[in-house]
């Protein structure tokens, strides 16, 4: 009896050692990757968390946390998880922001783990996309969102001044900055309201690439390219001086230290990405969007971006970099259409992308889509912080009245030149 | 039994005990104040030592590439760098701003609401409630009233014939609205430290004075304003030092715009730390605020040395 008993303990413990073994076996593969974006918004974090368990078909084991930083402290305080040896595994990276990153090496170069996924096509996200994210072979980020420029638009304030709809005005190819202007003057004259408003109010502070690069580029200007600042050249001087008149002289802009809000119907136009469609049903007027007006270059659509990256300090890279090959594989990125507007190609083509936004109709969303694939990014540098702090005392002087428009970009080229 | 003081036998002291009255109350001191000084070498000096270090090199947080460069951040503040002279000028003018201005508002609201009367608590809560407001909800409300032409106080002065400025977007008229909310935001942290003063001075010295035939104004300058002189010495010191500190009002308001027309030393030492993540030179900064705020302190406790002597 006692021998019996002695047996069935070591079995007991042999049996209690199986089960202790198998979890932490189980513990040591289970593995969390942390994932850093700047939504908070449930929709876009349902569909993150749904793409994560499409992941966990294939990687049954692996869970990924997103954790929501505000965008406004989003760069700093990721850059102090990275300095604090904190750094998530994968993150969502700013435009403005991505070229510090790539300098300071603290991005991982996943392009050749990319180029060995089977059926990832690389290729098939637009060169002008990849630009910013890229060098050379090497990649150091993929653009989940591309997305436009467009101009909003009260078709009631329209309307009433005895306009042409800004979307007619594109198709007839009359669409030019020159008729910008006029409608503009025209909307304030008509209607209680400003004509046009800056991106989200902020064009004279936070938002002034937003402001004046889609004049500047229209004319045929830039504002640096190789090390060199364009701002001067005279054909942004000829953008921003028109830009300047349509604020003081025609009064048409909602000028600096006002407030004019287009969703709330107290501007007739305003700029803005099609992620901000989502605000217009409550607005209460009817509305549409068309492409930004055309200069004497041309049409110049600029778009805004972000990535995904993967952190170089990371201790799951490879699986990071796995979980970022998943996530913008074609499949997912047309799940991801219905906010964020893609840059590959195949998806961008597709129907299915024309009808992702069930508030822009078909028409609106094909402009959206040429505008992608002929656009480029706002300027970037991995200077960039400094060069828009040194830009913003020298704007500010520019946006009065009495400013003189070619001294003062003058100085903000002089401002600028060193840290290009 | 032989005697314990038997002649010719060396009698050895008793040992002192170690822990004599002395020693326990010596150590009994360090731990009551262990755990303030634990904070104040971990939190106050360590930092401030380290701060120094982090000064004199050039350490991009981003990158994480550190290299020693001695002075080399001082002297490029101090010689090479213009905006850094502008920063100060702006600093200096908004303590010389706000400081008489702050103490003067203060002491006449603490001379109007030191005494009782009718509803005393009510006013006195409605000057002290701004310093317990929000600094975010403050500078919010104040940044939309300071609109241009649609702005409410704008529009008040619209209905005397006065054609406002565009307050936050012109150099001088920004400083001024910084100055003047921020004056009205604090003044009531002033004001009650006047008023306890106030109420500490006896009131006999005031009847003999008005007994010996003086004046409301000579008694105010002759026998109130000379024993609240302490209270304004600190209060100076004080207010000084959070005039050079100032940053929450700034980056709400004008974010150091415009044309860099606020841009505080504060602010700047934020922007190059968070914005360019140039911890050494913001470090710099950091030494040479420190270094200002502790000359202005020295120099107004001398004042006040000499002043009581």
């Amino acid at each position: 009896m006692k021998k019996g008993g002695l047996t069935m303990t070591r079995q007991g413990l042999f049996a209690a050692g199986v089960v202790a073994s198998a979890l932490l076996a189980g513990g040591a593969c289970a593995q969390e990757l942390r994932f850093t974006v700047w939504t908070g918004n449930d929709a876009h974090l349902a569909m993150l968390n749904g793409i994560a368990e499409g992941f966990r078909e294939s990687h049954p084991d692996v869970t990924v946390r997103f954790e929501t930083i505000p965008a406004g402290d989003y760069t700093q305080k990721l850059t102090f998880q990275i300095a604090g040896g904190n750094p998530p595994d994968l993150g969502w990276m700013f435009e403005d922001s991505i070229p510090a990153f790539i300098a300071a090496g603290v991005v991982e170069d996943i392009g050749p783990a990319l180029r060995e996924t089977e059926g990832y096509d690389l290729d098939d996200f637009s060169g002008p996309a990849m630009d910013l994210w890229s060098d050379g072979d090497a990649v150091y980020g993929i653009p989940f969102s591309t997305s436009p420029f467009m101009v909003f638009y009260n078709k009631e304030m329209f309307e009433a001044a005895g306009l042409k709809d800004p979307l007619a005005m594109a198709e007839a190819g009359e669409w030019t900055m020159e008729a910008f202007r006029d409608a503009a003057l025209k909307l304030t004259e008509a209607n209680d309201a400003w004509g046009f408003e800056f991106k989200d109010g902020e064009g004279y502070d936070s938002r002034i690439m937003h402001a004046i690069m889609p004049p500047i580029r229209a004319y045929g200007g830039h504002a640096w390219q190789d090390g060199e600042c364009g701002f001067d050249d005279p054909e942004a001087v000829e953008a921003v001086t028109m830009l300047h008149g349509m604020i003081f002289e025609d009064q048409s802009i909602v000028p600096p230290g006002e407030q004019g809000d287009f969703f709330s119907g107290s501007a007739a136009m305003t700029v803005n990405q099609i992620s901000r469609a989502s605000k217009m049903p409550e607005a209460g007027f009817e509305w549409g969007i068309a492409p930004l007006p055309t200069g004497p270059a041309g049409a110049a659509p600029i778009i805004g971006q972000a990535g995904i990256s993967v952190f170089a300090q990371g201790d799951k890279k490879e699986l990071a970099t796995e979980f970022a090959a998943f996530m913008t594989n074609a499949e997912n990125v047309a799940v991801m259409a219905q906010f964020f507007p893609p840059a590959r190609a195949s998806v961008l083509d597709s129907d299915a992308f024309i009808d992702a936004n069930e508030l822009i109709p078909a028409e609106q969303m094909a402009y959206v889509s040429d505008a992608i694939k002929q656009g480029s990014v706002l300027p970037s540098h991995e200077n960039a912080p400094k060069i828009l702090a040194a830009m913003k005392p020298r704007f500010d002087a520019l946006f009065r009245a009495d400013a003189d428009v070619p001294a003062t970009l003058a100085a903000v080229c002089a401002a600028i030149q060193d840290e290009l | 039994m032989a005697s314990l003081n038997e002649p010719g036998t060396t009698v050895r002291a008793p040992r002192a005990p170690w822990l004599t009255l002395k020693r326990r109350e010596t150590i009994e001191g360090w731990l009551f104040v262990s755990p303030t000084l634990i904070g104040f070498l971990i939190f106050f000096l360590g930092p401030l030592i380290a701060v120094v270090f982090y000064s004199l090199s050039e350490w991009n947080l981003l990158s994480q590439d550190t290299i020693f460069v001695g002075l080399a951040n001082y002297e490029d503040a101090l010689t090479q760098n213009p905006d850094f002279w502008q920063v100060i000028r702006n600093s200096v003018i908004f303590a010389a701003g706000l400081v008489p201005m702050n103490m003067a508002l203060a002491l006449a609201l603490a001379m109007a609401l030191a005494r009782p009367f009718r509803g005393v608590v009510f006013f006195r809560t409605i000057f002290f409630a701004p310093v317990v407001t929000s600094a975010v909800a403050w500078a919010i409300v104040w940044k939309f009233l300071l609109q241009g032409d649609a702005g409410a106080v704008n529009q008040m002065l619209a209905t005397v014939g006065i054609d406002g400025p565009n307050w936050l977007r012109e150099p001088n008229w920004a400083m001024a609205a910084v100055i003047v909310t921020r004056v009205l935001k604090m003044v009531g942290l002033n004001m009650i430290l006047y008023i306890a003063a106030l109420q500490s001075i006896p009131r006999d010295y005031e009847e003999a004075a008005r007994l010996e035939g003086a004046s409301e104004w000579q008694i105010f300058r002759m026998v109130i304003w000379p024993l609240l002189a302490p209270t304004t010495l600190i209060i100076m010191v004080i207010t000084t030092i959070g005039s050079f500190k100032v940053f929450d009002h700034i980056y709400l308001m004008t974010g150091g715009g415009p044309e860099n027309g606020t841009l505080v030393l504060a602010f700047y030492i934020y922007q190059q730390a968070f914005e360019f993540f140039e911890i050494g030179y913001a470090s710099a900064l950091a030494m040479i605020m420190f270094v200002i705020v502790l000359a202005l302190t020295v120099v107004q406790l001398i004042l006040r040395q000499k002043g009581s002597t």
